[in-house]
């Protein structure tokens, strides 16, 4: 009898703990910003509605200073030749953004813009630029000339900036931030694809994040699930912008060294991190540098892991996640390697 | 030593608790799955998609021009749409929660919502 109650109030005990019990109240918005569908879920929040209300508007201010097309953002007006004194995010964000381009060699650069904008990619009227053009456009892609000066920044001749590589990360990242303030332990943030988790899922589980099959046209369809928690999920694929011009596909996804798309046999990258303006400009950064690169770049860091997906169906993930990864289809029909240290 | 009749009813009794239960999970997974049409963060419509016996569509209109929207029993997808990259339609039809429809220039969202615990994954990143 005595076992029976001490059993009891241990699982009772238990269940308080796990905060997020399955069955308790979920609230979940989505809406359109910074591009993309928005999704976000809390769970077992008695102000979930609250939160998730404030945490649109957080998105819709940073999408308003950070959008690249939006006539009245700081970017947008830094792109035009003005002098503009940097709100205190995108202040943060251009430093952290900054930092990331040095740190992986210029395979992130977020002065690419301007030859984003030659292939079409900006605008949906692709076109593949001739070697002139691309040549003259590369001379103004270097991240060391965007040297913001004390809270101000003036972009010198010519060079423009894209914070859009590392914008949802941080975004995500500020929304966390702001979920974990209001006593939140468990939700989802979903910025088209890019996911941060908060806690585990609600059943107790670490949340299961499929990872987008890059051989199929449906976004339904995962090639492979890996299980998170307190992390961020962020894939950068060849399949979200491409074009074909006489029988050759361009992704848009482009190499800061050559101005080309990078063709180098991947079709996505995927980063998981604590981290998610880390993984978000890594997602890129990984993509450029292929995959050998990117594998030597990861054996000289201990903040994050990769999935590698091949344009040939191979899938390729670092040893970090062996653990916490599994294929969504046949075992047999993928080649599946561990990259080690 | 009890009778064989009573082994037989036994066994007999088993077998329909083991079919009644067979029955329940597969009723259990065939339950309700809503697709909720949203524009702008405004749910438009709900449709739940295993009440669907015939085929039917209808249109939304946005900031660039309209969506055709096309219903099917279990499945939903846009047919048609005037936005310019046309992403939407290129989704096809989809079935299950894990991803939703997006047209971008049109703020338009189809997000499915179903009870039947066979949602394998949480999110898709992609």
């Amino acid at each position: 009898m005595m076992r029976t109650a001490r059993l009891s109030a241990l699982l009772l005990a238990l269940a308080l703990l796990a905060g997020c019990a399955p069955g308790s109240r979920e609230d979940t918005v989505h809406f359109t910003a910074m591009d993309t569908v928005i999704q976000l879920s809390v769970y077992g929040c008695d102000h979930g509605e609250e939160t998730l209300s404030e945490a649109r508007q957080l998105i819709q201010e940073l999408d308003g200073l950070l959008s690249t097309t939006d006539e009245d953002s700081q970017i947008h007006a830094l792109n035009q030749g003005e002098t503009v004194a940097l709100a205190q995010p995108v202040q943060a964000l251009l430093e952290r953004a900054l930092a990331l381009c040095a740190d992986t060699g210029g395979a992130f650069d977020i002065t690419i813009y301007p030859v984003v904008r030659a292939w079409g990619f900006t605008t949906d009227s692709h076109q593949v630029p001739t070697q002139e053009e691309l040549s003259a456009l590369l001379a103004r892609v270097d991240y060391r000339q965007v040297e913001p000066q004390g809270g101000t920044l003036t972009l010198p001749q010519g060079v423009e900036l894209d914070l859009g590589g590392v914008a949802k990360g941080y975004a995500s990242q500020q929304v966390a931030q702001l979920l974990r303030e209001e006593g939140v332990d468990c939700a989802l943030i979903d910025l088209g694809g890019s996911i941060q988790a908060i806690g585990s899922s609600p059943d107790g589980d670490p949340w299961s994040v499929g990872i987008r099959d890059p051989r199929s046209d449906s976004p339904e369809d995962y090639a492979a699930v890996v299980r998170v928690t307190d992390q961020a999920v962020v894939t950068s694929g060849m399949y979200e912008r491409y074009f074909e011009q006489d029988g050759v596909r361009y992704g848009h996804i482009i190499d800061p060294d050559t101005g080309y798309p990078v063709d180098n046999g991947l079709a996505s990258v995927t980063v998981v991190s604590p981290d998610a303006t880390l993984a978000d400009a890594l997602s890129t950064a990984l993509f450029v540098m292929g995959r050998d690169g990117a594998a030597q770049y990861w054996r000289g860091r201990e903040d994050f892991e990769f999935v590698l997906m091949g344009e040939d169906g191979s899938i390729a993930i670092s040893e970090g996640l062996e653990g916490s990864f599994s294929l969504a289809g046949e075992q047999g029909s993928v080649s599946l390697e561990v990259i080690r240290r | 030593m009890r009778s064989t009749k009573f082994w037989i009813l036994l066994i007999a009794a088993a077998l329909v608790v083991c079919l009644a239960a067979a029955a329940a999970v597969m009723l259990g997974n065939t339950g309700s799955c809503v697709a909720r049409v949203y524009q702008n963060g405004q749910l438009l419509r709900a449709v739940d998609l295993s009440q669907v016996e015939e085929g039917y569509t209808f249109t939304v209109s946005g900031p660039a021009g309209e969506n055709l929207v096309q219903v099917e029993p279990g499945r939903i997808r846009v047919a048609a749409a005037d936005c310019p990259d046309q992403v939407c339609v290129h989704q096809g039809w989809i079935s299950t929660g894990i991803a939703p429809i997006v047209c971008l220039p049109n703020q338009l969202v189809i997000q499915i919502q179903s009870d039947s615990h066979n949602q394998q994954v949480d999110g898709v990143t992609g």
